[in-house]
C-alpha cells in the first residue's frame, strides 16, 4: 500500500479510471441486446399491431399479444438488417420500416418492405452513399412513401414501381440538416420538421417548396395539422400554430423545455409534452395557456386522448392520466396533478406513442425483452406483455 | 445518486461544453480543448496536493519500514504508531478519487453533446439549463472535423485510434515512476505498451470526439507534468526523494544511468528515538551521505 503511494504512481490510477470508463461503456454493448438508439413504434390496423422495436419488427394480435411473425427471421449466415424505430406504415399489402442506428452509430441505411401475410421481405431500398439512419419511420399518402433520412433528404418513393428490386424515387426534398422525425402528411403536401431550425410544405407529388418556416432551433416535433393551422414545437423552447396555407405565424407560446413531441388537438385544446417533463394545454385559436402538468421525465411521445382522460407516458417509465377538462383558473395557471395508472410503472423509459385498441393502450418500451405491455384503461391493470426471449 | 452526480458534474460540464462551443466559432474541437484545460486548471491545487502528499507519505518510509519491523507482531499498536507519526494513506488517495468522477462526467459530457443518437438528443435536451436559451440554437453539434471526420462516429481512416496510442504511451512513458527493482521495471514496460494499445483498440470502435478528448488529456497533462516539475522537485528536494527521472532514462538501452537520489532510505536498523521523530540525519552520515536540507516532516 506504501508502495502505491509513490507521488509518480499517482497519475496510473487516472489512467486505469479511463480504461475503466471505457470498458464499462463498451462492456455495455456486449451484453445481451444492444441498446436501441433510436424510439420503437406501434401501429394498429384492424385487429393487428405492427411493432418495430431495435432487433425486430413484430406482427402482433392487438388483442392478446400472440405474435403472428417477426422480421427479420435471424437465419443463420444471414447478413443482419435493422434495427428498426419509428412507427410501421402499411400500405397495401406491405409494412414499410426503416433501419436505423446500430450500437456505435453506424446506420442501418435501408427501408424495408415487409409481407403483412408471412414477414417476409419484399423490397428494400438502399438510397445512395449518402443516406442514413430512419429514426422515426415514413409516412405514406395512400400512394407514395415519404421516408426522411438522417442525411437530411426526404425520398418520396412509388413502391408499386419497382426499379431493378427498389422503389422508384419520385423526387428527393434536401434539407440542411438530420430528420429525425416522421413528416406530417396532409391535403396534399408534406411538412417536414428539420432540425436545420426549419418547417418546410412541400407538394407531395412534385416535391415542390411551398413555404418554409425558421425557428430559433431544431424542429423535432412531428407537426399536427388541425382546422388549417399547423402546430409544433422547437427547441427554441417555443410552441407554434402556423397558416398551413401560407406558413404564416399565427401565434407562439414559452414553454420550459424543448419539444420533441407531436401536438395532439382535441377539439378547441392543444396538447403537448417537453423535454424537461412539462405536459401544457394550449387555446387552439389563441394559444393562451390553459393548464399544466408536471411529470417525472423528458415527454416525447403524443398523448392519447381516450375518454374522459389524457393518456402520457414519460421518460421515467410513468404512464400518467390527465383529465381532459380540468377545472381552469381564469388566469390561465391551473396546475393539473397527473395520475400514475400503475403505481409501479412499466420498468422502462417510454418514449413512443400508445395505440388504442378497444379499451387497451399499447405502450412500447425503449429497451428490455418486454417491448411492449397493454394496459386495459378500465381496469388500469396490464391485460398483457409481448416479450421477446433474450 | 445518479441526479446528484448529473446535477454537480454532468450537467455544468455538458452546459459549459455547449457555451464554448457556441463562443468557439461552432468548433467542437476547440470546445473541448478549453473545456479539459480549464478541468485541468481547476483541478491542479488538488493534482499538486496530491503529489505533495504523496511525497511525504513518501519520505515516512523509512520511519515506517522500522516501526513494521519492531511491531510485527503487535498490529495494533504499529498501527496506533503509525498514526502518531503523522501517516494516512487515504491523503494521497482522497485528491484523486475527487478527479476520478470528474474523468467520467467529462466522458458523459461530451456523449450526451454529441448528441448522435435520438436518445442522446433527447437526454440532452433534459440536461440543458432552461436559462441559458441560446443553447439550444447550437444543437445539433456541427460534427465534422477538418473536412474528414465525423466526431460523432468511429474513425474510418484510423488516425484518431493512432493518435491515442502514441499520445498515451508517451503520456505515460514519461509519468511512469523510475524503479530499481526489476520486476516492477518489467510490469511498467508491459503496461507502457499494453495501455496505449488497450486505448487504442477501445477507439476502434467510439466517437471521434471522444478520441480528441483523449488525445488533448493526454497532451495536458504532459505540459501540466512539466509546468509543475519544477515545483514538484523542490518539494522532492525538501523530502530528499530520488530526483524526477524519466523511464526513459532508466530503461531506455545505452541510456546513462538515473540519477543518483539525494538521499537513500536507510537500510540499516533505524532506532526510534521517540514517538513521531527519528534521528534519520544520523543515519545518513553513518553511510557517507550528504545531510538533508529540509525537515522530513515539512
Amino acid at each position: 500500500m506504501i508502495q502505491s503511494l509513490d507521488p509518480h504512481i499517482m497519475v496510473r490510477p487516472l489512467h486505469l479510471a479511463r480504461a475503466l470508463v471505457l470498458g464499462l461503456v463498451l462492456l455495455a454493448g456486449c451484453t445481451g441486446e444492444p441498446q436501441p438508439t433510436s424510439f420503437a413504434g406501434v401501429t394498429v390496423v384492424g385487429s393487428s399491431a405492427y411493432l418495430a422495436s431495435n432487433l425486430y419488427v413484430h406482427k402482433l394480435d392487438a388483442g392478446t399479444g400472440k405474435e403472428f411473425w417477426r422480421f427479420p427471421g435471424m437465419q443463420e449466415g444471414q447478413e443482419p438488417v435493422g434495427p428498426f424505430a419509428g412507427q410501421p406504415v402499411k400500405l397495401g399489402n406491405q409494412i414499410i420500416v426503416g433501419g436505423t442506428l446500430r450500437f456505435g452509430d453506424v446506420p442501418d441505411r435501408r427501408l424495408y418492405a415487409i409481407s403483412d401475410v408471412d414477414g417476409s421481405e419484399l423490397w428494400r431500398f438502399l438510397g445512395d452513399d449518402t443516406t442514413r439512419e430512419y429514426a422515426d419511420g415514413v409516412e405514406t399518402d395512400g400512394k407514395l412513401v415519404f421516408a426522411p433520412n438522417g442525411n437530411g433528404t426526404l425520398y418520396a418513393l412509388d413502391p408499386s414501381q419497382l426499379q431493378e428490386g427498389q422503389p422508384k424515387v419520385v423526387w428527393a426534398f434536401k434539407t440542411g440538416n438530420r430528420l429525425w422525425s416522421r413528416p406530417l402528411v396532409a391535403a396534399g403536401r408534406v411538412y417536414i420538421p428539420s432540425l436545420d431550425h426549419t418547417l418546410y410544405a412541400v407538394d407531395a407529388a412534385e416535391g415542390k417548396e411551398i413555404w418554409r418556416f425558421t425557428a430559433g432551433a431544431s424542429i423535432a416535433s412531428t407537426p399536427t395539422l388541425s382546422e388549417g393551422r399547423i402546430y409544433f414545437g422547437s427547441f427554441d423552447q417555443s410552441f407554434y400554430a402556423l397558416n398551413a396555407e401560407d406558413g404564416a405565424l399565427l401565434w407562439k407560446a414559452p414553454v420550459e423545455g424543448w419539444i420533441w413531441c407531436q401536438a395532439l388537438v382535441d377539439d378547441d385544446v392543444v396538447v403537448v409534452g417537453d423535454v424537461k417533463g412539462k405536459v401544457y394545454a394550449f387555446d387552439a385559436a389563441s394559444g393562451k395557456r390553459l393548464w399544466t402538468a408536471q411529470t417525472g421525465g423528458p415527454v416525447r411521445a403524443q398523448p392519447v386522448a381516450v375518454g374522459d382522460y389524457f393518456y402520457v407516458v414519460s421518460f421515467d417509465s410513468y404512464l400518467y392520466r390527465l383529465p381532459r377538462r380540468p377545472a381552469l383558473d381564469a388566469n390561465g395557471a391551473t396546475t393539473v396533478e397527473p395520475v400514475r395508472v400503475l403505481e409501479n410503472g412499466l420498468g422502462r423509459r417510454l418514449l413512443s406513442t400508445p395505440q388504442v385498441f378497444n379499451s387497451l393502450l399499447l405502450v412500447p418500451l425503449f429497451d428490455g425483452d418486454i417491448k411492449l405491455v397493454a394496459v386495459d384503461l378500465a381496469t388500469g391493470r396490464k391485460a398483457y406483455e409481448f416479450r421477446v426471449a433474450p | 445518486m445518479g441526479n446528484i452526480f448529473d446535477f454537480l458534474l454532468v450537467n455544468p460540464m455538458t452546459n459549459a461544453l455547449m457555451l464554448l462551443y457556441g463562443a468557439l466559432g461552432n468548433s467542437y474541437v476547440l470546445a473541448i480543448v478549453a473545456l479539459t484545460l480549464i478541468i485541468r486548471l481547476l483541478t491542479l491545487p488538488l493534482t499538486l496536493r496530491q503529489q505533495i502528499s504523496a511525497m511525504k507519505m513518501s519520505a515516512l518510509q523509512p520511519q515506517i519500514k522500522a516501526l513494521q519491523e519492531k511491531y510485527k507482531n503487535d498490529p495494533q499498536t504499529l498501527s496506533q504508531e503509525m498514526r502518531k507519526l503523522g501517516f494516512n494513506p487515504l491523503s494521497g488517495c482522497l485528491p484523486l478519487l475527487i478527479q476520478f468522477p470528474i474523468l467520467i462526467a467529462m466522458y458523459q459530457a461530451i456523449i450526451r453533446t454529441l448528441a448522435v443518437t435520438p436518445l442522446s438528443l433527447v437526454e440532452l435536451g433534459s440536461h440543458t439549463y432552461s436559462f441559458l436559451p441560446g443553447i439550444a440554437s447550437l444543437v445539433p453539434i456541427n460534427s465534422t472535423f477538418l473536412g474528414i471526420f465525423d466526431l460523432g462516429t468511429p474513425d474510418r481512416f484510423f488516425i484518431i485510434p493512432i493518435l491515442v496510442v502514441v499520445t498515451t504511451y508517451f503520456a505515460n512513458k514519461l509519468m511512469t515512476p523510475p524503479t530499481t527493482d526489476p520486476t516492477m521495471r518489467q510490469t511498467n514496460q508491459m503496461m507502457q505498451l499494453m495501455m496505449p494499445m488497450m486505448f487504442g483498440f477501445f477507439m476502434l470502435s467510439t466517437p471521434v470526439g471522444l478520441g480528441i478528448y483523449w488525445i488533448v488529456s493526454n497532451v495536458a497533462g504532459v505540459l501540466q507534468y512539466y509546468i509543475t516539475k519544477p515545483a514538484l522537485d523542490r518539494a522532492r528536494a525538501m523530502h530528499a526523494l530520488p530526483a524526477v527521472a524519466t523511464a526513459d532514462a532508466q530503461t531506455a538501452p545505452g541510456a546513462a544511468a538515473p540519477a543518483k537520489p539525494l538521499f537513500e532510505p536507510p537500510k540499516a536498523k533505524v532506532k526510534v528515538k521517540a514517538i513521531g521523530t527519528v534521528n534519520r540525519s544520523a543515519a545518513v552520515k553513518k553511510k557517507g551521505q550528504p545531510p538533508r536540507t529540509g525537515s522530513p516532516r515539512s
